[in-house]
Order: C-alpha cells, then structure tokens, then sequence
C-alpha cells in the first residue's frame, strides 16, 4: 500500500509529439507533464485541436504513419515507453494499457458475435480454454451491469444499443485487469440518462480494480463528476492542472477561466446573465505566438506575455499553471470587456392573451414499416404520437427528451419536411398541416430552420456569400442591386464581415458554419426559426458565442424560436418555455423555471439527476433509468413511461393513459402520481452555497 | 481481511529479457525490492528481489574489470530471478494472517499474488505492517491498555462489558498468548475520549484480570 502511494502508474514528462507534414514538422503537443495514481482518475479538458487525443495517442503509440515522439519521456510503471521498438512496446504495454474511444463500433468487429471476441482477448493472451474464457467474460459483463448477459454473449455487436455496445467495450478493456485505461471521450455519442449508468461504472471500477484512468472530454460537466484531478489544454499544452474542486472554483489560468464563463452554471437566465465566450480561436500548431499560446486570447495579456513563453509553475500546494501572472489572475475580479454588452436588453412575453404565434394540436406522424411477416399488413413507427405545444410571439419553447423521442420529428413536421399523419397545425393562422412544396411563398419565409451539422447543410461548391443571398432573391426582400450589401449586413450582424462573402464551407471552422447557417435561416426575416441541436456539435467556447448569437437576433428581432437539445443546462439558460418528450408524448411542459423545480414528472427528475453539472460542489440525486426507450414500433400501454418509472403506482400506470395535471401558470404534468405527492419530491440538484466565482 | 484488500494492485512488473541494470534502475528509483517477472498475459515466470542483484564475489574476482563490465551488462533478468516454480505465491481469496504464516514459515518479504498462473497483485512486508498499523489504529489518539487475563472462556467478554458499561466504545482490540507466561491471555483495547485515569479505574474494578500496561498514544 506504501508503495503505492509512492511511485505513479503513468508519469509523464514533458512530452511533444509532432506530425511531419509537406511543410515539415508540425508540432502538434508539447511540455505535457503529470502523473497519475493508482485507482486515480486524471481529467483532460480542453477544446477540439488542443491536442487531448494527441497525448492518449503518444502513449499507446497509435501516432500513424506521420506521427512521432520528439520529446520527452513516458514512463508506464516505472519504464519508459519512448524510444523502444515496435515489438518491446507490444511487450511492455501488452495488456496493461486498455483504451476506450468514442465510438465503441471502433472497437468491436461487426462480424463476431459479442460472445466470441470477448473470450477471444483470454485465449489470446492468457492461454484459457475457451470454455472457461467465456464464463470469465460473462462475469465481467455482469460486472458492467449489462442485463441479461448470457443472450449479449450471442449477440452481433449491431444489435446491442449504444450504451450496451459501450459497455462490452469497458467490459473488454477491462478483462485483462489493466494498470491504466484510457477513456477518449467515451460518453459523448450517448443519451445523458445512458452517459451517467456509464459514468456510475467508471467510478465504481476504478475503485474496485484500483485502475489509473486517464479520462478526456470537452464536456466540463462531465469532467467535473469523474476526475480526481483535471489537467487544462490549450493548444497542445498543458496550461493547468490541480485537484478538480480547485480547476473548477479557483482556475488560476485565464483559459480556464474563460472556459467556465462559457457555460450556463445552474440558476443562470438569459434575462440576468450573459455567457462570455472567449474570443478569436485556437490558433493552428504551425502558427503559434511566439510567447504564451494563450496571449492573442487573453483579456489579461500584457507586453510580457508576448516575450516570454510561460512554464508550468506550482502556484498553490498541488496547482500547477502556465500562466506569468497566474496569482493576479486567480484573484482579480473580472470585468467583460466593452466589446459584449453586460446585459441584454430584457425580453418581454408578449401579453398573455395575445394569439399563439404557433399551435400544435394532438400533432400525429408515423411512419410506416414493412412487416416482418410475407403477408403481413405494415406496422407503424408513432415517431410523434398526440403532442400539443404553442409557442407565442418573442418567446422560445425549448424541447427535450432522450434520443428518439420524436423531438426532431415534430419540428421537421412543422417545418414541412415531414408529412403529418394526423393533428392540427396552425402557423400565423395559417394552416401548415401540408407539404412545403404545398406551402405559401410567405409561409415558407417565416418558417426557417437551423440544423444540427452545418456541414451537411451548407453546399461546399457554393460560397458563403451566394447561400446566404438565395433566400434573399428567392423571396424577394431587397431589390437585386441590394441583395450583395444586404448579406454583408447579415454576416457583420453574425461577426463574420465582408471577407467571408467569397470564402467556401470548408474554409470556416465549425462555429463559422453554423453562424452562416444562422445567417441564411434569418436573411428572410422569419417570424419563426426552428433550431435542432445549434450547438451540440460545437466547442463550449464557440458554443457561447453561437449562443449569444441567437439571443442578440432574438432581442433584436423578436424572433420566435423552438429549440431543441439535449443538454439540459442550454435549454435552462435558452428558453422560456420546456416541454419534455418521451417516446412521442409530451410527458411535462411549463415555464422553464417550474421544469426545473418540484413538481417534476418522474422522466424530467430523472433526466434532470442525469445531466452532468460543470460544478464539482453540486449535489445531486442519482436515479437511472433502467433499460432503454422501448420501441416505437410497439410503445408501452397506458402511461408509456411505466416501463422504466423509478416511482411506477402499479396497474394503473400500465392500463390508462396518464391524465394532464395543471401545476399552475402554465405548468402541466402528465401522471398518475397525484400533484400533492409529487410536490413533496426533493429538488434533484442542489448548489451547496455561493461559491466565489 | 482478505489479500485481495490489501495487495498493491498493478505492481510493476519485468520482461525476463529485461537487463538486470534496468531492473536495478526501475527498482531504485521507485524505492521498490521486489518485481515479479512476467511472460504473455502477465503469466508468472519469476520474482527478482534485491538480493537476486547482488553478484557472488567469487564470480567477479576471477574476471578483470573490463570484463566485469561486460559480464554485467550481458546479465538479463532471466538469469538471476527465483524461477517462477520456488516463487510461493497466494491467492487473493485468501486470509490475511494466511498470508502471513506463509511469510513467517518460508521467511519471504513478498508474495505475489496470483489467480492461477496470473499475476493480480503484490503483497509484501510492508503490506502487512500497514495493516497491522491499521488494525490497532496506530495513528488515531487514545488509550491503550493491555490488559492480561486468564485464558479461559468468557474473560474477554467481561472485559468488553465492562468497557460497554462506562458507555465508551471500542477503537481497535487484539489479543495474543501472553510472553512467557502460560494460561494467561493478553488483550489490547483501544479507547477513544477518555482519561488514562478513567480507564485504569473502571477496569481494576474487572475481576481476575489485570492491567500490565496503559498509555495515552
């Protein structure tokens, strides 16, 4: 036990890897040094193209072709890791180093049954009858809570859920007991109620195997409810690193800082606070400032910065940062710069008795599949089976809900990309319960949506400039001769400016895609923008940006928007109306604040207990869900929660359906549970005290 | 108390191809004195402890220096560590004063720990001082107090009610034979919250039973 306190698992020393490129060696990582522990849990944040993965590539020696060490050492219980042959390494690290990546579909082999490669890795590399092997590997799938092992075993990787899939691939890794295990964003593609079980797990097997974890995310939420320590990149250096209660309430770094001023803390609203990203973007590993790899970006830089190039200095007992004047820093009280306005103007509701600019009734749109039988009759996926929302004037109605819920199905029906099977939808009035191609040029006009992937939305052969003037000419809102001023307008309005009117998609960072999405859904002025996941797809600090973005047009135009995402602190801080979704139903909706308090629906506390809070002190209730959302195919009778409700009555959850209970103002939950009773619930989260930042 | 609580897990570990210079390096600088040797899939091949370093003098004196040079630098792990068949090892089911009889009766200062031919952890000396230091709370202040007492059946629980009578609870207790005098049992009792003087007067009051030491710690 001694020693293990003593010597470090993994100890890195001031690593630097680069890539060799036409234009020479691009270093892409360097000065990263830190250790970690046995049964020590070792977060790195930072955001996409700081080098993160770089460094978990460095040490299983996964470079690529072009990739290689230049500097450094890695020392892996005690030996170094650099400088040795291919075979050595495979030796050495053999099965003590097990990696878990993003997408689990990476690791398994589509052709073999789960059951098969799992023994596979005993047989290998211990020599076990396979026999024996797969009673070992059923075990450890029991260990990794998956139900129902024995029938995972003869499964094809495809027919497992993401969250199972992911759960093989930890079940995997870990077989062979490894020393350390490394965790590349291994959450990221999941459902949040399916990324806190996974999350549970990796907490509980780093206590049991007392392995060392070195686990990488963007997600600060995340970062803060795993890590012991947290380790800060930028740039591909490691700007700071300290305790996580410390990263999180004292960052000594202005990155860090700036990273958690990008992202909505708990009883943050759009009216009373403003998120402040950080501006400029990560610069390229060719073209790096010569002093601080933060100085272009930092609202404290000062002639020094651009000099001297930082080392990472102790600052605090166990804190270390890269930062000149880290001390002053820490301390000083910081002040948004001119440039964003500390305050938006508030936005008023329109008057309650005003006509919904939107209404959706008993919305209904299935889609049919062929039967599995040869003669069977078609069955019918409900993807949106009897919603009811409205959205007024100036205001945005967030939507949430697991994945295949139908949140994006409702809003392309009501966009017009998918034909309704049944139900009422009135747009200004007008019916809109038709096709677009069906649609008035005007309906079309006030009725714009943002998508999720920008890329996949923007045309690469077209400049930014011409996609953003079609809808311009398309729905002739300036004459011919204005429409090149009015898109410089439109991307000054989005801070891009006139030098992006003749760039292509590909020459812009994802953030700049999106905001030219943005551009194109408003250049024809629309009264209503549907918004599917904007941000998910962004850096925290784009993200805020992205953000603010959308509240500026919104106050500036008095836009409506309906908003979906899955991360429940966007939504808190975005919108003033909720519904939250389950399995085509809308379980819960009300103003944002009564969402987010007692009364809950069962689903919205449990949703809620699941979101992983950028806030070490936060306490929360752990409830999970087992299992999955049932198929839509056939969903679950009466109440169709009541497969996984933590707080299910008994037979009358199963046979009718659960009837609507006003809440007040607006506030309404669909449950058996009578109002009293729910009442009663705690409040999932709770923020201990006022801390200092 | 089982081995698998207070093993190290994750030891380090050598290659038999490893020069014995590294292993002297590896074991150096982290303040290590054992290192398990392991094959494919962490299979046990040997254990190489400091003494497996130590060349036989009468091997060197026949060889001058440049050639002692070489002779060092050709050695691998192989060729000093105890073959995997005289290493004993235990399994991690197994108790801890299991583990320690076998250190006590084959006066080794480690066992691997071993599923199998596996190697799962390590559990030296030192292990299992740091669970003794647990197991009477070495650090945590109190009032120790031995107190011996006949070996016979009921005697402790007298002792224990008497303790329970004052309301006062039990931090850590052990007992053992008392040295040099047969029949008689000694037992440790640590108590927290109390006087050096409360104790020895509630407990000269237990009958039969002596009090041989008492100490704040």
């Amino acid at each position: 036990m001694q020693q293990a306190r003593s010597a470090p698992i993994l100890k890195v020393q001031d690593l630097a890897i680069a890539y060799e490129t036409r234009k020479g060696d691009i270093t892409a990582v360097r000065n990263v040094s830190f250790e970690i522990r046995r049964g020590e849990t070792l977060g790195i944040v930072g955001e996409s193209g700081c080098g993160k993965s770089t460094v978990a590539f460095g040490i299983v020696n996964f470079l690529g072709r072009n990739g290689r060490i230049t500097g450094g050492r890695i020392l892996f219980q005690g030996q170094d890791l650099v400088g040795r042959s291919e075979e050595e390494l495979r030796r050495l690290r053999g099965d003590r180093i097990a990696m878990v990546y993003q997408d689990p579909m990476q690791a398994l082999n589509p052709s073999l049954r789960i059951g098969e490669q799992l023994s596979e890795v005993l047989v290998v590399h211990r020599g076990m009858k396979r026999k024996e092997a797969e009673e070992r590997c059923m075990q450890m799938l029991q260990r990794v809570y998956m139900p129902d092992p024995a029938s995972v075993m003869r499964r094809y990787p495809h027919q497992l859920s993401g969250g199972q899939q992911q759960r093989v691939v930890i079940a995997m890794a870990l077989l062979n007991d490894p020393a350390l295990l490394i965790m590349d964003e291994p959450t990221t593609a999941l459902d949040v109620t399916v990324e806190a079980a996974v999350l549970d797990l990796v907490e509980e097997l780093q206590k049991d195997f007392d392995t060392a974890i070195m686990y990488i995310s963007h997600n600060l939420g995340v970062i803060a409810r795993v890590s012991d320590t947290v380790g800060v990149m930028y740039a591909g250096e490691l700007v700071e690193r300290a305790p996580v209660v410390d990263v999180f309430l004292r960052p000594h770094h202005p990155y860090t800082q700036g990273l958690m001023r990008c992202v909505p803390r708990l009883g943050m609203d759009k009216a009373s606070s403003y998120l402040y990203p950080i501006k400029g973007r990560v610069p390229p590993p060719d073209h790096l400032p010569p002093g601080c790899v933060f100085e272009p970006r930092c609202p404290y830089a000062r002639p020094a910065c651009c000099e001297t190039r930082p080392e990472l200095r102790q600052v605090a007992d166990g804190h270390w940062a890269r930062c000149l004047f880290a001390e002053e820093v820490a301390q000083s009280v910081w002040a948004p710069s001119d440039e964003v306005p500390a305050r938006l103007p508030a936005i008023h509701a329109a008057a309650a008795d005003d006509k919904p600019l939107l209404v959706v009734r008993d919305a209904r749109t299935y889609y049919e599949v062929p039967s599995r039988q040869l003669m069977g009759r078609k069955q019918l996926v409900k993807a949106v089976d009897g919603v009811s929302v409205e959205v007024r004037r100036g205001q945005t109605l967030g939507i949430v809900g697991e994945s295949g819920c139908g949140k994006t199905t409702l809003v392309k029906t009501i966009v017009g990309m998918e034909k309704p099977t049944g139900g009422e939808f009135e747009f200004m009035g007008v019916d809109i319960a038709v096709p677009v191609s069906k649609r008035s040029l005007e309906v079309i006009r006030n009725l714009q949506m943002v998508f999720q992937n920008p890329d996949s939305t923007l045309n690469p052969s077209f400049s930014v400039g011409q996609q953003i003037a079609w809808p311009l000419r398309r729905f002739r809102k300036v004459p011919h001769n204005q429409v090149r001023g009015e898109v410089i307008r439109l991307l000054e309005m989005m801070k891009l400016g006139e030098r992006y009117y003749d760039r292509l998609p590909r020459q812009l960072s994802g953030g700049e895609k999106q905001r030219v999405g943005i551009a194109r859904a408003i250049a024809g002025l629309p009264a209503m923008v549907l918004c599917d996941e904007p941000v998910s797809a962004l850096d925290v600090s784009v993200q805020a940006a992205v953000l603010n973005l959308l509240l500026e047009i919104q106050a500036e135009l008095g836009t409506t928007m309906v908003f979906i995402a899955h991360d429940l602190s966007v939504v808190r801080f975005f919108c003033d109306y909720i519904a939250v979704m389950y399995l085509g139903h809308v379980v819960e909706s009300g103003p944002v604040e009564a969402i987010y308090a007692p009364p809950y629906h069962p689903y919205t506390e449990a949703l809620l207990s699941a979101v992983p809070f950028p806030d070490p002190t936060v306490e929360q209730k752990s409830i999970r869900l087992s299992g999955s959302v049932p198929s839509a195919l056939n969903p679950p009778s009466g109440c169709r929660f009541h497969t996984r409700c933590p707080r299910k009555l008994g037979e009358i959850c199963e046979r009718e359906t659960p009837p609507w209970q006003d809440a007040g103002n607006g506030h309404r939950i669909f449950c058996h549970i009578p109002l009293e009773e729910l009442r009663k619930v705690e409040a999932v989260v709770t923020v201990p005290k006022k801390t200092d930042n | 108390m089982l081995v698998k609580d207070y093993m190290t897990r994750h030891p380090f570990l050598a290659e038999p191809s490893m020069s014995i210079v590294e292993a002297q390096r590896l074991m150096g600088e982290n303040n290590i004195r054992h290192l398990p040797v392991v094959g494919e899939g962490k299979r046990l091949l040997g254990l190489v402890t400091r003494n497996s370093l130590l060349v036989e003098p009468s091997r060197l004196s026949s060889l001058d220096m440049w050639e002692i040079a070489r002779y060092l630098s050709g050695l691998t792990v192989r060729d000093v560590m105890i073959k995997a068949r005289d290493v004993i090892t235990i399994h991690p089911d197994a108790t801890i004063e299991d583990a320690a009889r076998i250190m006590v009766e084959c006066k080794v200062g480690c066992l691997p720990v071993a599923e199998g031919e596996f190697v799962v952890g390590i559990l030296t000396d030192v292990d299992m001082m740091a669970h003794l230091m647990q197991m009477m709370a070495a650090t945590t202040p109190a009032v120790r107090v031995t107190v011996r007492m006949p070996d016979v059946r009921g005697e402790l629980a007298k002792l224990v009610g008497a303790i329970a009578g004052q309301g006062w609870g039990i931090l850590a207790l052990g007992g053992a034979p008392a040295p040099r005098e047969p029949g008689k049992w000694d037992a440790v009792v640590k108590i927290r919250y109390v006087t050096k003087e409360q104790v020895a007067a509630a407990l000269s009051q237990v009958e039969g039973q002596q009090i041989v030491d008492i100490r704040e710690t």
